[in-house]
């Protein structure tokens, strides 16, 4: 009896590749469309009726079952009401690790080996072994930055068929399995907020509440702005300030609703040397984990050597911890944004900043 | 794809050779608007409304009776339209639209969104339950709407018998002197070209078409109004259309829509018959298949519709296996299909959910012959075979 591989087919190239591979590696394969996310928002129609059809073009093109799990309302629960509090609280979260986290390793993971399933399998670029996730062959590609909560227990059963493989020879494979999604266009952001940006999403949360914007160097307001809520540290975009040099965002207070900005690129508020993290996470042992090691600060950034201190290890990990000392000055990171940990290839854990 | 079959004209219909032609020249050439003063506009203005005339004439109305639109949905809305006006006679409180349960997406929401709808049941073939109708039709009903033929399962509907019992209640009320009126509007997209649409005949009191049915261009309908119903335009501006829907004048639209109408009824005839024979040959061969088992009533269906179940089958499926072999066919109405949404047409006809997934809706038209369809047959008995096979491994 060959085992058993639940795939999660998301309607893009890199699982449908990942169920190809599996299904000529001699698995048996079950493809699993997993239904998070289907209402439409303003200005982008959600594509996951054409999604769900690409994974059962798959599924079809290499003659397996598709299932669909269903899992709007925990989704809802455990990634939209998650972000949507984390943005009125003033910080900026990231649902694709809330995602990973809650859902694709955990509610998918548990309800796939429910039904028989010896393993699961993604489309993400890792990989996964001996419970320790390691980063994927492309570099560039590289996902784990969005996968370091991943439990230890969920990667034993974890297969990521792509992740020794460079986005480009996937493609290439897509097109020899005849895989209608060869040629289908990269998906960025959030799933569900897509193009369309996390403003007009939030915007179905929040009302629009107008607040000064500050100029740091003067301390005058510049320009008015129609929520806190909508603005991140470093950014760069979005605000109605007119004219001349480009203006990023340093500090917001939300109990006064004010947006500070500066012209100057080198303004203490846009870079830091050391940060505070909570809610850690490590497939290490506690003792190991504090150490000196190769962070990340936002997915794709540069990995940069940083010292991590865990605070009092006598915690459990929600309750954590931990400060990182970066050896280069970095660009500011929002509260709510993740430092991620690498101890050469391995990526073993990280933390929230707070 | 380089030879594909096409089994699905109730979809979607290729403009022919013929009507793109006759809407060129008001392109660029004849590109005037019709409401402008000069002597080329005018001539634009003549053929637009000769071009209703003519469309009016195939249905024995008068063209200045057709309120041109955007395609059929905006048609059906514009009927509903009903509801929002501002008869006194109307008294207060929101009114009852009656419409059968395998109504288009379209009729429903419209319905919904203006009046207080509400459905009445139809057969296992998809006949409306002219019995559940009659008890229906109480005295707060302003509007009955039922579809020519039902766009999922080809079933023709006795617009005619629906008329009379409409027309009956509209005696009782005059009788009774009760002010609130009560109409028939019928969505006639599907089934136009290839059943006699005739407003007197069929004695409805709005009647919906769509050229995009019937070779002619999309977003290209009309409704035709008898006179005396009042309406609510949908679209205000300029007042083109007796004011009901505004915007300049689609003039090669029009124009298109009148030469697929003339090329339809020219054709009638010999189509239905030449249907009839593909529809029969498609039937015997697809028997070939264990357990299929056709909707609707052979003796009630559109000459062009042949929906059927395959037990055990999950139909989109076979549409992507089937689509790799290039016969292209649907599950149903497009616009369900593609939402992820269960029919409620087959919920209605009392199907299952096993077997509402193993529906599909083959439908005729102009790009089938003999040799294709006999291709496609095969075809499909092949993929159901390979489907069924894998299931059983």
């Amino acid at each position: 009896m060959s085992q058993k591989v639940f795939v999660g087919l998301s309607g893009g190239v890199d699982s449908s590749v990942s169920a190809a591979l599996l299904v000529e590696q001699g698995y048996d394969v079950t493809g699993v469309y997993m239904k998070n996310w289907s209402r439409d928002l303003p200005g982008m129609k959600c594509p996951w009726a054409e999604d769900l059809a690409d994974a059962k073009r798959v599924a079809v093109r290499l003659g397996i079952d598709l299932k669909v799990f269903d899992f709007e309302s925990e989704y809802k629960h455990k990634v939209v009401d998650y972000m949507v509090a984390e943005y009125q609280a003033g910080r900026t979260p990231n649902p694709d690790v809330m995602c990973n986290q809650e859902i694709k390793f955990k509610l998918f993971y548990e309800v796939a080996r429910e039904q028989g399933a010896d393993f699961i399998a993604t489309g993400h670029y890792a990989q996964a072994q001996g419970g320790q996730l390691l980063k994927a062959v492309d570099e560039d590609k590289d996902q784990t930055y969005f996968l370091y909560r991943v439990s230890k227990e969920a990667l034993r059963y974890t297969l990521f068929p792509v992740g020794g493989l460079h986005k480009p020879e996937v493609r290439e494979l897509a097109r020899k399995f005849g895989l209608v999604t060869a040629s289908k266009k990269e998906s960025m952001g959030v799933c569900f907020v897509g193009n369309v940006g996390i403003r007009e999403f939030l915007s179905e949360y929040v009302e629009p509440k107008l607040g000064d914007i500050v100029d740091e160097a003067t301390g005058k307001v510049v320009g008015q702005h129609d929520g806190a809520i909508f603005y991140t540290i470093g950014q760069r975009h979005g605000l109605s300030v007119g004219g001349g040099l480009p203006y990023y965002v340093t500090r917001k207070d939300m109990s006064k609703n004010v947006v500070f900005i500066t012209t100057n690129l080198n303004d203490g508020n846009l870079w830091v040397k050391e940060l505070k993290l909570q809610d850690i996470f490590t497939r290490y042992d506690l003792a190991k984990t504090t150490g000196t090691y190769l962070a990340r600060v936002r997915h794709r950034a540069p990995l940069v050597k940083a010292s991590l201190v865990l605070q009092d290890t006598t915690l459990q990990e929600r309750s954590l911890q931990a400060v990182v000392k970066f050896e280069d000055e970095q660009r500011a990171v929002a509260s709510g944004q993740s430092v991620v940990f690498y101890d050469g290839e391995v990526c073993f854990g990280g933390g929230v900043v707070v | 794809m380089s030879e594909v079959i096409y089994l699905d004209h109730a979809a979607a219909t290729p403009i022919s050779e013929r009507v793109l032609a006759a809407m060129q020249p008001y392109f660029a050439g004849q590109f005037f608007n019709p409401s402008s003063p000069y002597l080329p506009a005018v001539r634009v203005r003549q053929a637009y409304e000769a071009a209703k005339d003519e469309i009016a004439a195939a249905i024995g109305a008068k063209g200045s009776d057709l309120v041109m639109t955007a395609g059929a949905t905006e048609s059906i809305n514009l009927a509903f339209s009903l509801f929002q006006g501002d008869s006194l006679e109307r008294g207060s409180g929101k009114k009852r639209a009656l419409v059968s349960a395998i109504e288009h997406p379209a009729v429903l929401a419209a319905a919904r969104a203006y009046a207080n709808c509400e459905t009445f049941a139809v057969s296992k073939y998809g006949l409306v339950d002219l019995g559940d109708l009659e008890s229906k039709i109480a005295p707060d009903v302003m509007l009955v709407s039922v579809a020519l033929v039902s766009g999922e399962l080809g079933t023709i509907q006795p617009i005619s018998d629906i008329a009379r019992l409409v027309e009956a209640e509209r005696l009782r009320r005059l009788q009774g002197g009760e002010k609130l009126p009560i109409y028939l509007h019928c969505d006639a997209s599907q089934g136009f070209g290839l059943l006699d649409v005739n407003v007197a005949r069929l004695g409805v009191d709005m009647l919906t078409l769509n050229a995009a049915k019937i070779y002619g261009p999309k977003q290209v309908g009309l409704l035709w109004v008898k006179p005396g119903v009042r309406l609510r335009p949908v679209v205000t501006g300029g007042g083109q259309e007796m004011g009901l829907r505004s915007g300049t004048e689609n003039v090669a639209g029009a124009v298109g829509f009148t030469a697929a109408v003339s090329e339809a009824k020219r054709s009638m005839k010999s189509e239905v018959k030449r249907l009839g024979k593909l529809k029969k040959t498609l039937k015997d061969k697809l028997s070939a298949i264990d357990d299929i088992e056709f909707l609707g009533s052979d003796r009630k269906q559109l000459v062009s519709f042949l929906p059927v179940v395959i037990p055990g089958i999950d139909a989109e499926r076979l549409i992507f296996m089937l689509e790799q072999d290039g016969v292209l066919l649907s599950t149903g109405a497009a616009c369900a299909a593609n939402k992820g949404e269960k029919s409620h047409v087959l919920a209605a006809i009392g199907l299952d959910d096993t077997e509402a997934q193993g529906s599909l809706r083959i439908s005729l038209g102009k790009l089938n012959d003999t040799e294709n369809v006999a291709q496609a047959a095969e075809l499909i008995v092949a993929a159901v075979q390979k489907e069924r096979a894998r299931l059983n491994e």
